[in-house]
């Protein structure tokens, strides 16, 4: 490490990371500085640091919009897919791990191939089904869409991780009479923490960052998710940039203290997952 | 939280669920339990998303209201019309329902969904109340109006008088209203505009500046089905009038990257001449300027019937097909029409009823009281936008003032647009079109 | 096998295909039959390949599918960054892990907040253009978001920033699980970082490569709805500069009201898609074999 260091390369090295990570941070500096200007504060200077932080931004922001609302929509949301895809695909992945049975290759092809879908291709039929079910804005209709969505990934990434548990503990569970399901909960699953942590993860960071079917099939004012909330909110202060900034910061604060509580965990998880 | 940026957006973006049961019965729809008793009353409504206090108003009025047993529900934005067209699909429609004008109830006129009311409600209430003639089909009306939009061009007096123009006598030629940009701009402040990126100027643009050349809105519909030609001079000068404003360097230049109401708010901070601005923003503006923001009809170019009428859009109320006892709910709509009623509206929401009986002595801002006296009790057009089909509005009605004051559109290309939107528009809904040009036939006189 | 155990499968799977089943398998088949009608509401009469054409025939639709296209352009220059970026983090220079968590934020951040962010950025009178004014760059300093000639550009600026990092991830990921004696073996051999990079690492990695292309494809011609959707202020623009598909057939069905329209944008799209989901298949596998 400290040869390389020496080396005239390193610097060159050390400089393109540093640039690198300054433009991967730019909006994120830019939203938090912003965000602590008052309106006269940022119409003077618009890109260094607040002479005088002030905080007024982030005390409106939560009393005027309901952002609270919103993440808590969009936790519902969450909650629900994930844990409805999660359970369904590990039974799925487990009978396509470890059974053999008639259409086991053609379903796991079909459902790996589901992954590239654009989301947008289906929303047609299923709004038209929606209006007629009387299921547009309702939490259930959303968290099926979305449950469904992130399943083939799931589905996926299981069957590779049930794949890999040695083929000896199953075999040792069923000698000792333990039926599938048992085999499943007690041995399988205890073994795939890392694989279902991952899981979790990529489909929350997913259903949490979705646009797109949270506008066209929530459209309820108090069903509204955090990304749909934004929309609104930022065309409604427009104009009024540090609020908006600070709007942001909220926003995106969720996500990012996870990330930075738990990057092993992120980055495990984006890497295996990188796909989504 | 304040809706009152979003109703144009919300109301656009639900027309989908809306349409999407125009074709078939719905199923389910809400069930109202038992079978209702003479007296009791259905009422859905909106509004307190724009008017904050509607809903008080609303509240206490039923408590008030004797005759029968009114029980209010006030909608979502989202749902207020598929819910009240799923319930009248299924046959629950509520007795009394709230209506945003024009083809935002047209709609469910032509699915048979809602009651004339020319022999229901007296005549004089119905006319007092100024349903507008958007609310006209086969000859009936189908809404009673509740609370008017009157929709304006705002300027800023303080920078008037900066300028050295007479802040009490605003342009009311086009060639006054370019001498004052002059003048503004000499001033060191940006004239005119507002922020477009969202598309609603580009719409209120048109409210304004597309009635000059016209004789009736039956006019209009014809335009927007393609039956008349935008390509023809006078029904795109309006365009060609933006374009000049452009090129002359009197829009903000930050127009296109500005939206709607943070242009407005650009008049109320003393930072831009002249813009678009509506009527409930008034008070508030008003009030924040100490008096200072003047409103005007837009300055006169064109040669049609309706150039410098003042416009007035206008929310109402109408009785469904399933009202089982339509008199009592027509009764219960002139009861929200009584003068005491109409005060105890002004007391709770701030704001006017629409109604040219309403006495305005009880108004202390001056400008809030003038707005009313000038534009609800004058002569007045509703929104000429309120008629175009969603194709139209997304295709040619927004882009169109976009692209001219991004400087990439001239005003003919956009009456060529607008002419060709307007063919493709008949091509995709071949259905439509004979409501349509029935519709024009009831739009046809002047006001 | 008893009667019994042989439906256990059964069991397990059953919910996971009635799930894809109603999420992908009905709608799927479902856009098919309404592009061919004239759907009002929940259904219509059948009117052949009619919607077909009136789309093929719309000059909106196909400024929709150039912009697509143009998107395209983006991808070279996502490439590009994410090798650099990620061949230096993977040998590990001083302080990578640093480098390896600021550089993956952009992909942490949802895309409806970054694009807020970028958008004010980006306004005429904000702080990119107020630096480039300071720098005396005065010609660059554009209308980026307000003029219909750049605004799809200043949308891909933001779209290679954020899908840079899906690269990086991805192809660090692959770097990581290379057997590090044959760089080693080169180095020792005394070839330059340039050398290593083009002989050795880039075809080791050629498999992840071409699917991040693959899948960059599929992106940009059909994932990048809530880019344009925030940046254009809830409907893309100015006018029609930064329509896409994904945006047109959004417009057909909710703006429009024309389902049947938008299903048959819907199939065209899936179309096109399905092809390249074939090719990621054989993408796919060749990366897999290759590790």
């Amino acid at each position: 490490m400290s040869a390389q260091a020496l080396q005239p390369g390193a610097v060159v090295k050390q400089a393109v990371l540093l640039i690198a990570s300054f433009l991967a941070l730019v909006p994120t500096l830019y939203m938090v500085l912003t965000a602590l200007k008052s309106d006269a504060g940022y119409a003077v200077d618009k890109l260094g640091f607040p002479r005088a932080p002030v905080i007024d931004n982030f005390r409106s922001v939560l009393v005027d919009s309901p952002f609270l609302h919103w993440m808590l929509n969009s936790a519902v949301l969450v909650a629900g897919s994930v844990i409805l895809s999660t359970a369904i695909s590990v039974l799925g992945a487990y009978a396509i791990a470890t059974m053999a049975f008639r259409g086991r290759n053609t379903l796991l092809a079909v459902s790996t191939s589901l992954m590239a879908v654009p989301p947008v291709v289906m929303i047609v039929p299923l709004f038209v089904l929606y209006t007629r079910l009387g299921m547009v804005s309702t939490y259930t209709g959303a968290i099926l869409i979305y449950a469904g969505l992130i399943t083939p990934f799931s589905v996926y990434l299981l069957t590779t991780f049930f794949r890999t548990v040695p083929r000896e503990l199953y075999e040792a569970a069923h000698i000792d009479g333990a039926g599938q399901f048992t085999i499943l909960t007690k041995v399988v699953l205890p073994l795939s923490m890392p694989a279902l942590v991952t899981l979790v993860v990529v489909n929350s960071l997913y259903v949490w960052n979705d646009l797109l079917i949270a506008i066209i099939f929530l459209q309820d004012d108090a069903k509204r998710t955090l990304m749909a909330g934004i929309s609104v909110f930022s065309g409604r202060y427009n104009n009024q940039v540090p609020l908006t900034m600070a709007g942001m910061v909220i926003a995106s604060a969720p996500m990012f203290i996870l990330y930075v509580l738990f990057q092993k965990q992120f980055i495990r998880g984006l890497m295996s997952g990188a796909i989504k | 939280m304040d809706e009152r940026a979003l109703p144009m957006f919300t109301r656009r973006s639900l027309m989908l669920t809306s349409a999407m049961l125009a074709g078939g019965a719905a199923l389910g729809g809400l069930s109202r339990g038992a079978a209702a008793q003479v007296k009791d009353m259905d009422m859905w409504y909106w509004g307190e998303q724009e008017l904050p206090g509607l809903q008080k108003y609303v509240n206490d009025s039923v408590a008030r209201y004797k005759a029968a047993n009114v029980k209010p529900m006030l909608q979502d934005t989202a749902v207020v019309i598929s819910q009240f067209q799923t319930a009248a699909a299924a046959g629950n429609a509520p007795d009394v329902q709230y209506l945003w004008n024009g083809i935002y109830h047209m709609e469910s006129v032509w699915l048979g969904y809602l009651r004339g009311l020319n022999n229901l409600v007296k005549p004089e209430v119905l006319a007092a109340s100024n349903p507008t003639l958007l609310s006209h089909f086969g000859g009936d009306v189908y809404r009673t109006g509740w609370y008017p939009l009157p929709m304006f061009w705002c300027y800023n007096k303080a920078l008037f008088e900066k300028a050295g123009l007479d802040p009490e006598a605003p342009p009311k030629t086009w060639d006054e209203l370019l001498v004052a940009c002059d003048k503004l701009k000499s001033s060191g402040v940006e004239a005119l505009g507002g922020g477009i990126q969202d598309g609603y100027w580009s719409e209120w643009y048109i409210t304004h500046s597309l009635p000059q050349q016209l004789d009736s809105f039956g006019e209009a519909v014809e335009l927007f089905i393609g039956d008349r030609d935008f390509r023809d001079p006078k029904y795109h000068e309006h365009w060609v009038k933006l374009e000049e404003l452009k090129n002359k360097g009197f829009l903000n230049k930050d127009m296109s990257s500005l939206e709607l109401y943070p242009g407005i708010d650009l008049v109320v901070a003393g930072k831009l001449g002249i813009g678009q601005s509506i009527g409930t923003r008034m008070p508030a503006d008003s009030k924040a300027t100490g008096g200072k923001i003047g409103y005007m009809t837009m300055p006169v170019f064109g040669k049609g019937k309706l150039a410098a009428t003042p416009v007035v859009d206008v929310q109402g109320l109408g009785i469904s097909k399933d009202a089982e006892d339509p008199a009592a709910a027509a009764a219960f709509l002139e009861f929200l029409q009584s003068p005491d009623q109409l005060k105890a509206f002004w007391e709770a929401t701030s704001w006017l009823p629409s109604n040219t009986t309403f006495d305005a002595s009880v108004i202390q801002d001056p400008s809030v009281r003038g707005l009313w006296q000038n534009w609800g009790l004058t002569p007045n057009i509703s929104n000429v936008t309120n008629l175009v089909p969603g194709q139209f509005y997304e295709r040619a009605a927004i882009p169109t003032g976009q692209q001219i004051v991004a400087g990439s559109m001239t005003g003919e290309q956009a009456g060529e647009l607008a002419a060709n939107t307007a063919k493709e528009w008949k091509d995709f809904n071949p259905d439509m079109v004979e409501n349509y040009r029935k519709w024009a036939k009831d739009l046809a006189s002047p006001t | 096998m008893t009667p019994s155990s042989r439906l256990t499968p059964y069991l397990y799977v059953l919910p996971l295909v009635a799930l894809l089943g109603f999420v992908f398998g009905y709608p799927l088949l479902k856009i098919f039959e309404f592009s061919f009608k004239m759907v009002r509401g929940i259904d219509g009469p059948w009117i052949g390949f009619r919607n077909y054409q009136l789309i093929l025939g719309q000059s909106l639709f196909w400024e929709s599918v150039l912009h697509n296209l143009q998107l395209l352009l983006a991808i070279p220059v996502m490439v590009a960054i994410s090798l650099i970026v990620s061949v230096l983090l993977a040998e590990r220079v001083a302080g990578w892990k640093l480098y390896r968590i600021i550089v993956f934020v952009p992909f942490v951040l949802a895309i409806p907040i970054v694009a807020v962010v970028m958008k004010r950025m980006f306004q005429f009178s904000g702080p990119v253009n107020e630096m480039l004014r300071w720098m005396s760059l005065d010609f660059m300093a554009l209308d980026w978001i307000g003029s219909s000639s750049v605004a799809l550009w200043t949308v891909m600026i933001l779209i290679i920033w954020r899908e840079s990092a899906l690269g990086i991830i991805l192809f660090l990921a692959r770097l990581l699980s290379l057997d590090e004696s044959v760089t080693e073996a080169a180095k020792i051999d005394g070839a330059g970082w340039w050398r290593r990079l083009w002989h050795i690492i880039i075809p080791e990695m050629r498999g992840v490569i071409e699917f991040y292309v693959v899948v960059s494809v599929i992106t940009m011609l059909a994932a990048v709805f809530s880019y344009i959707y925030i940046m254009g202020g809830g409907r893309g623009g100015p006018g029609t500069s930064t329509e896409v598909v994904e945006l047109y057939i959004f417009n057909a069905l909710i703006r429009s009201s024309l389902p049947g329209i938008a299903a048959a944008a819907s199939v065209m799209l899936f179309l096109v898609t399905g092809i390249l989901i074939f090719l990621l298949f054989n993408v796919r596998q060749r990366a897999e074999a290759t590790q």
